[in-house]
């Protein structure tokens, strides 16, 4: 299956719209799920909604592309936060939320929630979230550099947001919850500290996923994890001690190796070149054929539970669509034939 | 060893408090501002190679960069004062309709690390404001900066914008997650730097070929 509700939801001319409107946004997730012919009611893979949900419970008005935080919130900021996140949040939360209620009516579909990591989070409320991470990697202290402390205030309240909408989904009906860390990779953290030692990846990077699944397990709502960006193999050790029912890995990665890294409780998922359905000169449709009939031998080779997919959400690239849609009917296709 | 070479080494382990301690003893009559500028440039060089070669990765060019700039802090006033400019200016942006500038960021420090003067007009550029701001500030280099790939057909404009705009010398360089040569050759781009270190070596040689 695609990561293809993107793909869906931009039939319609007014995309944006649907993406604040329950009904017409479950319909989308569940029009995707029959598309592709897969019980796992994949949510739309929109990365901005926390973002915005978070600058709106600390009550920044500033357009939320724009901001950063230079300094950290002032008690009366971090005070409002504390009270209003369990309170009103934005349209595209709330219609993420509740349009799983909806899908949970299809009796045949797993009704999925979806949110940003808190890592991932984090990185968009800095203007450079690379220099603090290695800066803490390297042991500097939140007393010692005023950035570190920035990054790790902005990293406890992306996690605190986070735990917060993922329990609205719960509460909502999810079953599984995806949880998108695409920043959680090699261009944020230096492998070369990693080698060396350093525990940052665990500090920064798991250890609020593992407070993200320390509830989801309380609830018995299992884990899709995702991350499609360049990876070492520690990491990909680390997504997998989350015990992840599914790990969702980019094209980066070949994944009958890392079959070795996970254990086979964990299914693998991907990891088709999708960011370069685009364009038909760097990936064709018989690539796409031959890359997914290769998937799915030496993943049997390899005995480790797989589902073949798109390495990310496949966008709606304009001009392009017509180009990215046959690409994506051809994986679907090898699927048959697999089958 | 060269008495600059600490300062070069400084720069390139990305220690920003020896690289302005050794910029404040470098300062004086024996030295040219030129040559502290050289070491500097050297030791960001050398950063470059080792992204290139693997052994260091983006936080590594990021504290570099940051080491670079607490030296040039200190020693621009005096390159101002002796005459020594930049190689040649470029200007970055990310294109219309994408937001995001992390990797335009890093190639903006990596160039002023190399003595480029840097315009730096932010994310979602018009064509428009690229040529304005190639036209006031006499760019050599104009870099287009896209991460998403529904973005990427918006570099067609600029591109294209700016050929019409028939600006003397000036050299087009694309980059960012889902770019490629294929890309860059098919929208008619003078370059394409795969990543912040050789976006460096990709400008000094489109420059340089005139």
């Amino acid at each position: 299956m695609p990561l293809g509700t993107d793909l869906l939801l931009h039939e319609s001319p007014d995309a944006d719209a649907i993406k604040t409107d329950v009904k017409r946004l479950a319909a989308v997730v569940i029009k995707s799920a029959r598309r592709y012919r897969t019980p796992l009611a994949m949510p739309l893979m929109d990365l901005t909604r926390e973002k915005a949900a978070l600058l709106h419970l600390l009550g920044i008005e500033e357009g939320e592309n724009e901001f950063h935080f230079t300094e950290p919130p002032d008690t009366a900021a971090l005070e409002r936060f504390d009270g209003s996140l369990g309170g009103e949040t934005t349209p595209a939360v709330h219609a993420s939320t509740e349009s799983i209620c909806l899908v949970a009516t299809q009796r045949d579909l797993l009704p999925m929630g979806l949110c940003i990591g808190p890592f991932s989070l984090m990185t968009k409320l800095l203007s450079d979230p690379i220099t603090p991470v290695f800066l803490a990697g390297s042991g500097a202290t939140a007393d010692e550099e005023p950035e570190v402390k920035l990054m790790e205030i902005a990293l406890e309240l992306s996690t605190r947001l986070a735990l917060g909408i993922i329990q609205r989904q719960i509460d909502a009906g999810a079953k599984m919850m995806v949880i998108a860390e695409p920043a959680a990779n090699k261009v944020f953290f230096s492998p070369a500290q990693i080698a060396a030692g350093s525990d940052v990846f665990e500090k920064i990077a798991m250890a609020p996923n593992r407070r993200i699944r320390a509830l989801l397990k309380g609830a018995g709502v299992d884990l899709f994890f995702h991350c499609c960006g360049e990876l070492v193999d520690p990491m990909v050790r680390a997504f997998a001690s989350l015990d992840p029912a599914i790990l969702s890995l980019g094209s980066s990665r070949v994944l009958w190796n890392d079959a070795a890294l996970v254990p086979k409780s964990t299914v693998l998922f991907g990891n088709l070149p999708s960011k370069q359905f685009y364009s038909d000169s760097l990936v064709s449709v018989d690539d796409v054929r031959h890359r997914s009939r290769e998937l799915i031998e030496r993943m049997r080779e390899a005995r480790h539970p797989f589902i073949l997919g798109t390495e990310c959400d496949v966008l709606s690239v304009p001009d392009c669509r017509p180009t990215i849609l046959a690409k994506v009917d051809a994986m679907l296709e090898r699927d048959d034939v697999a089958k | 060893m060269s008495p600059l070479e600490p300062l070069s080494q400084a720069i390139n382990k990305g220690n920003r408090n020896d690289a302005k301690r050794l910029t404040e003893e470098a300062i004086g009559p024996s030295l040219a501002p030129r040559q502290i500028l050289d070491a500097l440039v050297s030791g960001m060089d050398e950063v470059g190679r080792r992204f290139q070669a693997g052994e260091v990765f983006v936080p590594e060019m990021l504290m570099s960069s940051r080491a670079m700039k607490e030296a040039m802090g200190l020693l621009e006033p005096l390159l101002v004062k002796a005459g020594v400019k930049p190689e040649f200016t470029a200007v970055i942006g990310t294109v219309q309709g994408d937001l995001h500038d992390i990797g335009k960021n890093l190639v903006a420090m990596m160039w002023k690390g190399a003595n480029f003067s840097v315009i730096d007009l932010g994310t979602n550029v018009s064509p428009q404001k690229f040529i304005s701001a190639a036209r006031q500030h006499g760019a050599k280099i104009v870099g287009l900066s896209a991460l998403v790939t529904t973005t990427m057909p918006a570099m067609r404009q600029p591109v294209e914008a700016i050929r019409e705009a028939k600006l003397q010398g000036l050299k087009i360089v694309i980059g960012g997650a889902p770019i490629t040569q294929s890309f860059a050759d098919e929208i008619g781009a003078d370059g394409f730097a795969p990543d912040a270190a050789s976006a460096v070596e990709v400008a000094r040689k489109l420059v340089a070929a005139g």
